[in-house]
Formats: structure tokens, C-alpha cells, sequence
């Protein structure tokens, strides 16, 4: 494989800018909803568009310095995105959920697995930061924040579906591609793997990207053909048209994951 | 090792493919159910949100005509030109559904429901002509004369606005005129989000007003052999029939919509309760009504299809005896009340003195009975809850007209 194919922390840097700043629509929409009916709402929106900031200036800072050290931004954005990654569950929980503590009110509840984005994200920042990219270790974390979304991707994707009971039998689909996508991370993170079995799972990561590209489209059809007074109240009250692009987005990760240990195993590193 | 590692990718992801169909498959049957056909018209969005919250009124409608006619909850729902707008979760809705609504689809019915007593009259009865416009005044007058055109309704004022309320407009709104400028509410009778045709068929829901002493029509269709019969044999019935193809073997035995309203067997259909009518029976003197002859025609063909022509005159005949009789009984007692207010011995006030309230039992419960009782087979409303009350009555207005004058006599 060509050594120009091999990931690097400058691109997962770019991956974790890219997913901050296309949060602060994907919040927007989402709380729109119940009109940010809390001013705890407001909070993860502020803090998706300050933070790419943040990591941009420092990014800039540190642009020519051989052996930059200046981390203090990326450990202050990554840990406030743990935080707030992990009160949003909470949060999401805490509507019906710890009310009721049933499978109903875990299906009906806000999407509790979501937050958990901000939680991978900023625990992903922390780790491009403390861990050596030369290492077979740093892959494998790749790896496991794709596994740890894809996780969430399976729990999501059969919740949200059985809210309207997967009225539609390809709704399962979703579930299913994520629980193989779930098992084949899982396997590569357990276990020793072929570079085969590696060229498997990277296979298995671009028949995700496509399921998600596919689902985009569905979720599209929802909100073309709804007689909702505006386009905007349209996207806020139809299938969460951004979702199926966590497929996309985890899969590349995934991918990247996956590339830098195949790389690595082929050099014998 | 890549057989092996593929080997437990599979066996993993078939478990939780597994274990994510059994969880869904251990979901409550009403969950899984959720987005049937009925449920997806329901919706675009609603029933997601309202099958937590007021779930019944999804439930009614999945199993309604409508919702097999692919009406969604919008098309009702929707604000039409001159109604009052609610935003809602990005929709724009009537603020209130009311028969401008339902008239959309159901134009032949609302007009023949606004030309029945059910439709202005019957809101006038209580507030008088204040809420309604000159318009509106002077269609439901053409076909009502002076049901609408009047004062409000003393006992009512006496009685105070919160009986007013929750009292006789509870049963009279079914004529409440709505700002959108439309009359009335359909639901009243065939109730908002089932729409149902069976519901306003079954005489429980015509009896939901019309019961009581002042018009005990359901009490006396229950004592009467249709009453009995219904009863007994509701099973049998197919109440939920096309209107339009209706039968006898769809209704063996009659409800009121069936003698009042319905197409049986090639009838005309209509929502003007009032059209088969040929009396004013709850007047205190019963006349005839304008269309005396067409609507006693059309009751007693209704009538002819379950009995013989002779039954059916001789039935009438017998009926408007009672009718005559009572007219008379009537007039003596109120001739007690309008003598002794001409001799100044009363007050001009309705509802001030006991007496008055006598004569207004008289009349609006025993006449009303007696002959309601005589036009539906209720025997026992024409002699016990109806003429023996007359006679009772009227000797005690006698008795207490006596009374009022020996003590005046005393006074002078």
C-alpha cells in the first residue's frame, strides 16, 4: 500500500474540525424541536462553534513548529466535549427514561446515544494528541472510536426505527449493516487479523458509507413529500435527515483506522 | 485466522441482529401495531406525538371510515379561509374544528343539517339572536319561524351562566354558531375522531339530550317495542351500513336515525332531523307543521316498511288524538295562569311564583310526554308520566288559583 494513503494526526484533526463544525447545524435542527426549550440546549450549539475555532487557531499555531507541544486548546476543547457528551446523555435520558425505566420510554425518549458524539469526538482529539501515530496503537483507537460509533449507530438506528415500528421492512437495514460493522471492528480491535481479514472490514466500511448515502436519500423523501408550512419546520419535524451520515462519517474513520494498521502490519511495525 | 475472524464477525453480528429482532418482537403488541396503513394516514407526523399523548383519539381514528378512505389528520385539522390559525409543530391548523370542517367533504349533509332544528334554533333556544348574524337570522327563520328571532331563554338567565353552561348549552351548542361564520358541530352526534355513522345510528347518542322529563324520548323509545327489540337484537344489526344502500337486513329494528334520517331502502337520506316531523310537538299548544303533509308522508313511509298501511293510519290517527286531547288539557291549565295575570293577581314575571312553575311542569314535561309518548309507543308516557300528571297537576293549579284569590278577596 502506498505510504501516501497512510493516515496521519493532522488528518484525523481535520475529520474532528469538520464533525465539530457540522454539529452546530445538526444541534440547531435537532432542538429545534422542542424550540430549545432549556438554556442547557443552547450549550452544546455555542460550544460546536466555538471549538473549530479553537482547534483551527491552535492548528495555525503550531503549523510550522517541528515538535509542537502547545496542546493546552485541544485537551481544553476535547475534555469540555467528554463533559458534555456524557450530561447530554443524562440529559436525553432524564426525560421519560429514569421516569418510567422501560423499553417504551427508551424508545420514545430524546435520542440518548447522540450526545455521545461529543464524547467521541473529544475523547478522539485527546487521544490523536497523546498517542504516537507511529504506534499500531494509534490505528487501533481509530479503530475503536469507529467501533464506539458504530455501536451507537446500531442502538440508534433500532431505536429510532421502532418508534414508527419499522413500518417499512428496509428499515432494518440499518440495524443490521451496523451490527456487522459493529463485529468485524470488534473482531480487528480482539483479535489478530490477516491483512486479508483487514481488506474484509475495509469492504464491509464502504458497504456502510453506501447504506448511509442510501438512507440519506430516504430520510430526503420524508421531508420532499410533507405538507409542512416551511422548508425549515420540514427538515425539524421529519426523519432526522442528517443521520444516516453517521454511517458515512464512522465508516471513514473506520477506514482510516484500518488503512494505518494494515500499513503498519505490512512494514512489520 | 481470516476464516476464524470472519467466523466470529458473523456469529457476532447474527446475535445482535437476533437480539434486536426478539427485543422488537417483545414490544407491546399496540407499539408494533403503531404504523399500520390507518396509522400511517393518521399521520405525516401526528400520530408519532399523540399516540403517547391522547392516544385514544389515533386508536379511534385508525379504526374509522375515514381513516380507510386515506383522510388524513390535516385534511380535517387544516385552517380553512376565515378560521382562526394555530401554529402546531409546523403545521398551521384551525384553532377550532367545527363543521366548516366537515363540510369540505359532507356539503349536502351541513346544508340539510343547518335547515333542522338541530342547527341555529336549537343555539337560540337558550342565548336568543345575539350570537348569530342577520343572515343567518333570516335563513334559519324561513324554515323555523321565530326559533331564532327571539329573546334569550328566561329560565335559563334566572338559572345563572354557569348552568347556563355546562347546563342546556351542553345539549343546545349542537346549533352554536362558530366564528368561521358555519353552524354547529357534527361531532355532537357522531363524535370527533371515530366520524362514526354506527355511533350517531345508536339512539344512546340522540339520547345524550333527548332525555328527561322535558323531551324523555329515549326512556320512551327503550319502553317501546323498537326499544325492545333494539335491545335484544343489536347484534344483529349492521350499524355501520353505507348510508346510501341501506336496508332493512342492515336495520331489522330502528333507531331514531333510521325513522328520522335514514335512506332505508331507496329513501331520501337527510340531516335535517326535523324533515318527517308534522307536528310541533314541544310546543305547549301543538300545531301543524308547514310541511304537515310531506313529512307525515315520509315518516309513514319509513313506517310502511316494517308495518301494514291500516296499522300505520290507524297508528296516527290515534296518535293525533292524543295530541288534540292534550292541546286541550294544556290550554285549561294555562287559561288558570293568564286569568289570574289579567286579574293583576300575578306578577308579569315568568318564574317568580309557584304556580308558574306548575304550569310550566305541566305543559313542557306531562304534554311534551304524553304526546311524544303517543307519536313512539311509549304507553306508559301517555298515561302515567303524561296525562295522569296533567290531571294532577291541573287540579293543583286549580287549588292554588283558588288560593291566590280568596287572599286577595281577604286583602281588599
Amino acid at each position: 500500500m502506498s505510504k501516501l494513503l497512510r493516515p496521519t494526526p493532522l488528518l484525523i484533526d481535520f475529520f474532528i474540525i469538520i464533525n465539530l463544525s457540522f454539529l452546530v447545524i445538526d444541534i440547531y435542527v435537532a432542538h429545534s424541536t422542542n424550540d430549545f426549550s432549556h438554556y442547557a440546549e443552547w450549550i452544546p450549539f455555542y460550544f460546536s462553534l466555538i471549538a473549530p475555532i479553537l482547534l483551527s487557531v491552535e492548528m495555525w499555531l503550531n503549523w510550522n513548529v517541528n515538535k509542537p507541544s502547545n496542546y493546552f486548546l485541544s485537551f481544553l476543547v476535547g475534555g469540555l466535549a467528554i463533559l458534555i457528551g456524557i450530561s447530554g446523555l443524562i440529559w436525553h435520558l432524564h426525560s421519560t427514561f429514569f421516569e418510567y425505566q422501560t423499553l417504551r420510554s427508551l424508545v420514545y425518549t430524546a435520542p440518548f446515544i447522540a450526545p455521545l458524539a461529543y464524547t467521541g469526538i473529544g475523547a478522539l482529539l485527546v487521544m490523536n494528541r497523546m498517542v504516537d501515530c507511529e504506534t499500531i496503537e494509534w490505528g487501533q483507537w481509530l479503530i475503536f472510536f469507529g467501533f464506539g460509533g458504530f455501536i451507537g449507530n446500531f442502538i440508534l438506528s433500532l431505536s429510532d426505527h421502532a418508534q414508527n415500528g419499522f413500518f417499512i421492512f428496509y428499515e432494518w437495514v440499518p440495524v443490521i449493516s451496523s451490527a456487522f460493522a459493529v463485529s468485524f471492528l470488534g473482531v480487528i480491535l480482539l483479535r489478530n487479523s490477516t491483512i486479508r481479514f483487514i481488506d474484509v472490514s475495509i469492504w464491509i466500511m464502504i458497504i456502510q458509507i453506501i447504506i448511509g448515502l442510501i438512507g440519506l436519500f430516504f430520510h430526503s423523501q420524508t421531508i420532499l413529500n410533507n405538507p409542512m408550512s416551511s422548508f425549515f419546520e420540514t427538515i425539524i419535524y421529519n426523519a432526522p435527515i442528517f443521520a444516516p451520515l453517521l454511517f458515512v462519517n464512522l465508516a471513514v474513520l473506520a477506514i482510516l483506522g484500518l488503512i494505518d494498521i494494515r500499513f503498519k502490519i505490512e512494514m512489520n511495525l | 485466522m481470516t476464516f476464524k475472524n470472519v467466523f466470529i464477525s458473523i456469529i457476532i453480528a447474527t446475535t445482535m441482529i437476533l437480539s434486536a429482532f426478539l427485543i422488537h418482537r417483545a414490544r407491546p403488541e399496540i407499539e408494533l401495531a403503531q404504523p399500520s396503513p390507518e396509522y400511517i394516514r393518521a399521520t405525516g407526523k401526528c400520530a408519532s406525538c399523540h399516540l403517547k399523548e391522547t392516544s385514544a383519539i389515533v386508536h379511534q381514528y385508525s379504526m374509522s371510515k375515514h381513516a380507510s378512505e386515506n383522510i388524513t389528520c390535516y385534511e380535517c385539522h387544516r385552517a380553512l379561509d376565515g378560521q382562526e390559525e394555530l401554529g402546531h409543530k409546523g403545521f398551521t391548523l384551525a384553532k377550532n374544528v367545527t363543521a366548516l370542517n366537515c363540510s369540505q367533504c359532507h356539503t349536502t349533509e351541513y346544508d340539510q343539517f343547518i335547515r333542522s332544528r338541530h342547527g341555529a334554533p336549537a343555539w337560540a333556544a337558550v342565548t336568543g339572536r345575539s350570537d348569530f348574524t342577520e343572515e343567518q337570522i333570516a335563513f334559519a327563520e324561513k324554515f323555523h319561524p321565530k326559533s331564532v328571532n327571539r329573546g334569550e331563554n328566561k329560565l335559563a338567565v334566572i338559572e345563572g351562566p354557569g348552568v347556563m353552561e355546562k347546563g342546556c348549552l351542553g345539549c343546545h351548542a349542537v346549533g352554536k354558531p362558530n366564528s368561521d361564520g358555519s353552524i354547529g358541530s357534527c361531532t355532537a352526534c357522531h363524535a370527533r375522531h371515530s366520524a362514526s355513522v354506527a355511533l350517531a345510528r345508536q339512539p344512546e347518542t340522540c339520547g345524550q339530550c333527548h332525555m328527561g322529563p322535558d323531551h324523555s324520548q329515549l326512556e320512551i323509545y327503550n319502553e317501546s317495542k323498537h326499544g325492545v327489540l333494539y335491545a335484544l337484537q343489536k347484534s344483529h344489526l349492521n350499524l355501520g351500513a353505507d348510508p346510501k344502500t341501506l336496508s332493512t337486513k342492515d336495520m331489522s329494528v330502528p333507531t331514531c336515525a333510521t325513522c328520522h334520517m335514514s335512506g332505508l331502502e331507496g329513501m331520501n337520506i337527510t340531516h335535517d332531523v326535523t324533515e318527517r316531523l308534522s307536528w310541533w310537538l314541544f310546543s305547549p299548544i301543538s300545531k301543524k307543521r308547514p310541511n304537515y303533509n310531506l313529512g307525515q308522508e315520509a315518516m309513514k313511509n319509513i313506517c310502511l316498511k316494517c308495518h301494514a298501511k291500516t296499522h300505520v293510519e290507524k297508528f296516527y290517527r290515534e296518535a293525533e288524538e292524543v295530541v288534540i286531547a292534550t292541546n286541550g288539557k294544556v290550554q285549561n291549565a294555562l287559561n288558570i295562569v293568564s286569568d289570574l295575570r289579567k286579574d293583576g293577581l300575578l306578577t308579569p314575571e315568568p318564574f317568580d311564583e309557584p304556580i308558574e312553575f306548575i304550569a310550566f311542569d305541566l305543559w313542557h314535561y306531562a304534554g311534551r310526554t304524553a304526546k311524544h309518548g303517543a307519536f313512539m309507543g311509549g304507553a306508559d308516557f301517555v298515561q302515567w308520566h303524561g296525562n295522569y300528571e296533567l290531571l294532577l297537576k291541573t287540579i293543583e293549579m286549580e287549588e292554588m288559583a283558588e288560593a291566590i284569590r280568596s287572599k286577595s278577596h281577604q286583602k281588599n
